[in-house]
């Protein structure tokens, strides 16, 4: 069992406000998204059990939104946007920075679990380009001393919460 | 209301079923147009004779506009608008052809081409490839990209083309895939199989099926069909001639009833594959994989070659003039020593419906004897099918496209998806597409649940109660329509059990339910009821055909609407032709009328009655033309001591079998595919097929085979070919069946149930999913799904036994035993079994008894 | 009719050694034909003949068995089965050109997508079988890839399937 008996609940809640089964699928994959942390084979069958629809609809539903990672993450997933606007406004070097700083490429994870980096498609922020989406968080206007600031900020609270 | 599914269930109101829609007009290429209203400007320029190209649209299926080929010029529309989802509005104006459309399209094409991989010289499907014909007619010859093609590699890829093995016969190649989800709608839309899905999105999109799982659902062929570009392509055609190469023909399914039309594509060589040829009576253009794929026991090198005669125990190769002079020798003696009543003859319920009146007219008008019968598959006492009600209700005459039209369908004891593809499907679009209500009642839970609003389970071989429950909740709740109350209570004393309750109990579903289907049932108004092959292999089923006639009287069903459905591929020919022992008066004078000869007046035997005769002794020569009772017939030991004990037996076989290893002559027999003829499915439609291909030198068709014994017993048939088949026709055109007596009502009995201390457990024999009668074991992709034997097991009665997956387990009855491996089926609960008898290996059969079906112990084996 | 006394002498005493000059003249000359069949003329670059199946650099054959060939063919001289390979390629298991059907129009170089097959310049096609005259795959295989460029310019795939 990966999801706990209160995200089950909460599906389930959901699923009484809509006439269909079908239109749960997205509430049941947040929710087991922000419970677990990210999605996979597994969580995809148990919320098939739940709210009993074919497990090949749920896969495909979730697949599809690249917002829900489908491997283990770390804490912080760390979503930069390249699109048009932030790519003017130099987030590819700001990539580049960030791999260098965390020491990791694109799509990895840190040695300690904490940080995981991937770029996406446009977050909807291009007023305050380049910016990036940390778990829920905006991050906006990036600059090198900024992502270093934000960087230390989380490792910060991380071992706060550690501890 | 929800299906199983999570669909939402569409409620219609069925009294709009056609009535005359509102017509709108509208322009298409400067040419007027009136269509119904919800047309798509698609189906209306096709109606006018306008092509245009499109990828993901399928005329069966629901329109997404995904491939986007389709787009049209509409005017004050702002851009190009696709044309199959597009619906056509009054006044529309629609251009399909301007330059603009035109370079529309060609952009279209060129963002498919970006990924599409140039291999059609190694993709099968060259040459019948939408994107080709369209690429080439657009005339796309240079490409403007300088990045590399996308790739997307599986880790069970094989090295060279990215070829991914999706089912035990689909292989999937992701880079060819133009994305039109067809495959993907099919399966969902009409299969209602959720097995193959489309992950990612946009450009990383790729089609696969659910980990850990294969596409192996029944209908999972049609994919590769209705597949635009050979992104899913079959191992059945894979690397094998080009379809151009290959002449076609048009055919028929020769194994299950419901006659679904097949295109054959063949050489002088073989054959090769077999697709679908759309029929909207029938079909709808879906055929199941035992349709595409069965016809591979046709190529087979196990077929019989040359005749086999029996000398001094052992069948030793002989000519055709040597067996054939043997026949008429033997068959001549045993008639004029012992008269003609000492011969009989059995057919195949797939020969075709010309070799079965031929059959007839050989050994009725010339032997003289009555003992003939082509059922040769389900237990059959003495003479109980000769029931009128069981007789007027397997010959009723339906359509299955008219299922369609029915709010309520009643599926009595059958698992349509096994005994009836295209009757399962069309039940599915009734379903989906205008709210057909439907009801099960199975002795186990059938695939058709997920569209089933009430799926009850009876326990086996109370068939019988469970109509008597369902007659007594109609007559309590007065829901009987066209009798008054002194007749229904006058009926009610003629059931057992006397009550509902007491019915109810019997057969395990509560009362509620019982009354509920009564309900619905009275209410609608245009309900169906069907039985299938668990109804029909009951031992007592003419006891529960009463109970049917009776319940369709009550509640007045059409007469047309209560039907039991035949099994094989031409059991209605063979019935309507007369090879069965006792005829209707009306083919008796349409016999006599062709032959100008008398019919014999002996009563004759069917199917039990001529194993029981020879038995005693009583029937001494007996020709099987392309059937094998010994795998197939109920009580293997019993079958194999009649034939053992037959003076003479003559078997006529594609391959050598059980049946034929007991013969003193064999004959090889063409197959369905190397002569042409007609069979009568199970609505009674009379449907040709032709020749493919010749057979070997050394093979001869039944029709051969019957004439040839006969100018050798200086018995002349005098029909030629063309002449047999118009009498063949006629005799079938002129059958007339006696329509349902609305005031006539039977017993309706429950048999005792027999009490089975020791053998615990009922066992189901019957067709497997992925095979049909006992020939489909020569099909190698049919293998591929189904490879061995099995014992289907209810998990929960496993675990009781300590049985896993895959482990060996001894059943025994009290007629055989047997050894095989255990597998789990969610779709059974309880005491039921299920074994496949479609395999020679086993002897499945042995264990079911002629009384009363199958009762078994079963055991775990040791490991050692 | 008789002839005159000059006439004579002018078609053997003067008539004889001109030609004889002739004759002697030409044994001291390079003669024009070849001793066939101990040398053999070198063949024009588009001349047709016996056909050859090429190879990749690396070894594994070209011809896929696409039956473009014997689609093209005019003659209907070409017959293959394809099938397939360890790796699942498709591959020509039976490859026949009936040579006494073939016109040697070259179509079938022409047809082919792969540039697979090429008509040669091998001529010496006579057989005292009929059998003899249906090649099989064993008789135009080349066994290292040719490195002669054929007449027509084409140009040779290296990579064997760009994608």
């Amino acid at each position: 069992m990966i999801l706990k008996e209160s995200t089950i609940k909460e599906i389930k809640t959901r699923m009484e406000r809509y006439p269909s089964r079908r239109s749960a699928i997205l509430p049941a994959l947040t929710a087991a998204y922000r419970q677990v942390g990210h999605l996979d084979n597994a969580v995809y069958k148990e919320i098939s059990r739940v709210i009993e629809i074919p497990y090949v609809e749920i896969a495909e539903a979730a697949t599809f939104y690249t917002m829900f990672p489908k491997h283990e993450v770390g804490k912080y997933l760390i979503q930069v946007c390249h699109n048009i606007s932030c790519s003017l406004r130099g987030a590819d070097n700001m990539l580049i920075y960030m791999q260098e700083k965390l020491g990791i490429k694109m799509g990895e994870t840190t040695d300690d679990n904490l940080f995981t980096l991937i770029s996406v498609e446009c977050l909807g922020g291009c007023s305050a380009a380049p910016m990036m989406q940390i778990n829920q968080d905006y991050y906006e206007d990036l600059s090198r001393e900024k992502i270093d600031t934000i960087f230390a900020d989380l490792r910060a609270k991380a071992e706060e919460e550690g501890k | 209301m929800q299906g199983r599914n999570g669909l939402p269930v569409c409620v219609k109101n069925m009294s709009d079923n056609g009535k005359e829609k509102e017509q709108v007009t509208l322009t298409i290429d400067g040419k007027e147009i009136s269509v119904d209203k919800g047309t798509t400007v698609l189906d209306a320029a096709t109606l006018m004779g306008i092509h245009i190209p499109t990828f993901c649209w399928h005329p069966k299926l629901d329109s997404i506009g995904a491939c986007r080929m389709c787009l049209v010029d509409v005017e004050k529309f702002p851009k190009p608008a696709v044309a199959c989802a597009t619906e056509a509005m009054p006044g529309m104006i629609v251009r399909t052809d301007t330059d603009e459309i035109v370079k529309a399209r060609r952009g279209v094409l060129e963002f498919m081409l970006l990924n599409h991989p140039l291999d059609c010289p190694t993709c099968d499907k060259g040459g019948e490839c939408d994107l080709q014909d369209n690429v080439f007619h657009y005339g796309i010859d240079k490409s403007r990209q300088a990045f590399t093609r996308r790739r997307v590699i599986d880790d069970q890829t094989t090295d060279a083309f990215d070829d991914k093995r999706i089912g035990p016969e689909i292989i999937r190649n992701m880079n060819r895939c133009v994305t039109c989800y067809k495959c993907i709608r099919f399966n969902k839309e009409i299969a209602g199989e959720y097995d193959l899905g489309a992950y990612e999105r946009g450009n990383h999109t790729v089609i696969d099926a659910a980990p850990g799982e294969q596409i192996d659902n029944f209908y999972s062929g049609n994919v590769v069909e209705i597949c635009p570009v050979g992104a899913l392509t079959n191992t059945d055609w894979r690397y094998k001639i080009r379809n151009w190469k290959a002449k076609q023909t048009l055919s028929l399914c020769s194994h299950d009833a419901d006659g679904q039309n097949i295109m054959l594509w063949h050489d002088q060589r073989q054959l090769w594959r077999a697709t679908s040829r759309r029929n909207d009576d029938i079909d709808d253009g879906w055929i199941c994989n035992i349709a595409r794929y069965g016809y591979q026991y046709i190529n087979s090198p196990d077929r019989l070659k040359t005749p086999l005669i029996k000398k001094e125990g052992k069948q030793v190769p002989a000519s055709w003039d040597e067996a054939i002079s043997l026949i008429s020798k033997r068959f001549k003696e045993i008639k004029d020593s012992k008269g003609s009543v000492c011969l009989a003859g059995l057919i195949g319920g797939n020969q075709s419906v010309e070799t079965a009146y031929l059959f007839n007219k050989f050994f009725r008008n010339k032997l003289h004897t009555n003992n003939l019968d082509y059922r040769l598959e389900y237990i059959d006492l003495k003479g109980s099918d000769e029931t009128e009600a069981y007789n007027c209700l397997y010959r009723a005459p339906f359509t299955i496209a008219d299922l369609e039209q029915a709010d309520v369908v009643f599926v009595f004891g059958s698992n349509f998806i096994k005994d009836h593809p295209a009757i399962n499907l069309r039940l599915r679009k009734a379903y989906r597409k205008f709210g057909t209500k439907v009801y099960t009642a199975n002795p186990v839970e059938t695939k058709s649940a997920d569209i089933s609003l009430d799926e009850m389970i009876y326990s086996p071989d109370t068939e019988t109660a469970f109509i008597a429950g369902l007659i007594h909740a109609i007559i309590d709740n007065k829901y009987y329509k066209n009798i008054d109350e002194t007749k229904a209570a006058e009926v009610k004393t003629m059931l057992a059990p006397a009550t509902l309750d007491e019915a109810a109990r019997l057969c395990g579903i509560e009362q509620e339910r019982i009354v509920n289907l009564a309900k619905v049932l009275s209410e609608a108004n245009n309900p169906y009821i069907l039985a299938g092959d668990y109804f029909v292999a009951s031992a007592k089923r003419h006891r529960t055909a009463n109970g049917m006639y009776d319940l369709a009287n009550l509640l007045g069903i059409k007469d047309s609407n209560a039907i039991i459905l035949a099994s094989q591929a031409n059991s209605m020919g063979a019935d309507r032709v007369g090879v069965r022992p006792r005829l209707t008066e009306n083919l008796k004078k349409t016999l006599i009328d062709k032959w100008g000869e008398e019919l014999p007046e002996s009563p004759g035997s069917n199917t039990s009655q001529i194993l029981n005769n020879s038995l005693d002794e009583e029937i001494d020569g007996l020709f099987i033309l392309g059937a094998n009772p010994a795998m197939r017939y109920p009580d293997g030991p019993f079958v194999n001591s009649a034939l053992d004990k037959l003076d003479f037996l003559v078997v006529a076989d594609l391959f050598e079998t059980a049946t034929s290893a007991k013969a003193d002559v064999v004959l090889p027999l063409a197959g369905w595919a190397e002569q042409s003829g007609a069979y009568v499915n199970v609505e009674g439609r009379y449907q040709k097929f032709e020749k493919a291909q010749d057979a070997d030198k050394g093979i001869k068709s039944g029709i051969e085979i019957i004439h040839s014994i006969a100018r050798a017993m200086d018995l002349s048939l005098n029909l030629d070919n063309a002449a047999l088949m118009h009498e063949t026709k006629d005799i079938v055109d002129a059958f007339e069946r006696e329509a349902r007596d609305e005031a006539k009502f039977f017993e309706v009995k429950q048999a005792q149930i027999p009490e089975h201390d020791n053998y615990p457990y009922r066992l189901l024999v019957g067709n497997d999913i992925h095979h049909f009668g006992y020939v489909t074991e020569h099909c190698p992709s049919l293998m591929r799904f189904t490879p061995e034997p099995y014992l289907e097991i209810s998990p929960n009665l496993a675990e009781k036994l300590g049985i896993d997956e895959e482990t060996l387990v001894r059943i025994e009855s009290t007629t055989g035993k047997l050894v095989l491996k255990a597998r789990f089926s969610e779709y059974f609960e309880g005491d039921v079994l299920f074994i496949p008898n479609n395999f020679s290996a086993t002897e499945v059969t042995g264990l079911v008894s002629r009384e009363g079906g199958g009762w078994v112990k079963i055991e775990k084996l040791d490991d050692k | 009719m008789l002839k005159t006394f000059w006439d004579i002498i002018k078609t053997t005493v003067i008539a004889l050694p001109i030609g004889l000059y002739t004759t002697f003249k030409h044994v001291f000359k390079k003669p024009v034909t070849k001793k066939y069949p101990k040398a053999k003329s070198e063949m024009m670059p588009r001349y047709r003949g016996l056909h050859y199946l090429e190879r990749y650099d690396d070894g594994t054959e070209r011809c896929v068995c696409c039956g473009l060939c014997a689609a093209a063919c005019p003659a209907d001289a070409i017959y293959m089965e394809p099938d397939e390979n360890e790796k699942g390629e498709r591959f020509a298991k039976v490859y026949e050109i009936n040579m006494i059907r073939c016109i040697f129009c070259g179509f079938c170089e022409e047809a082919c997508p792969e540039e697979a097959i090429f008509l040669g310049h091998e001529f010496e096609l006579a057989n005292d079988n009929r059998d003899g005259f249906i090649y099989s795959k064993d008789d135009m295989l080349v066994e290292h890839p040719r490195k002669d460029r054929p007449y027509k310019t084409i140009y040779r795939r290296t990579r064997r399937h760009s994608m």
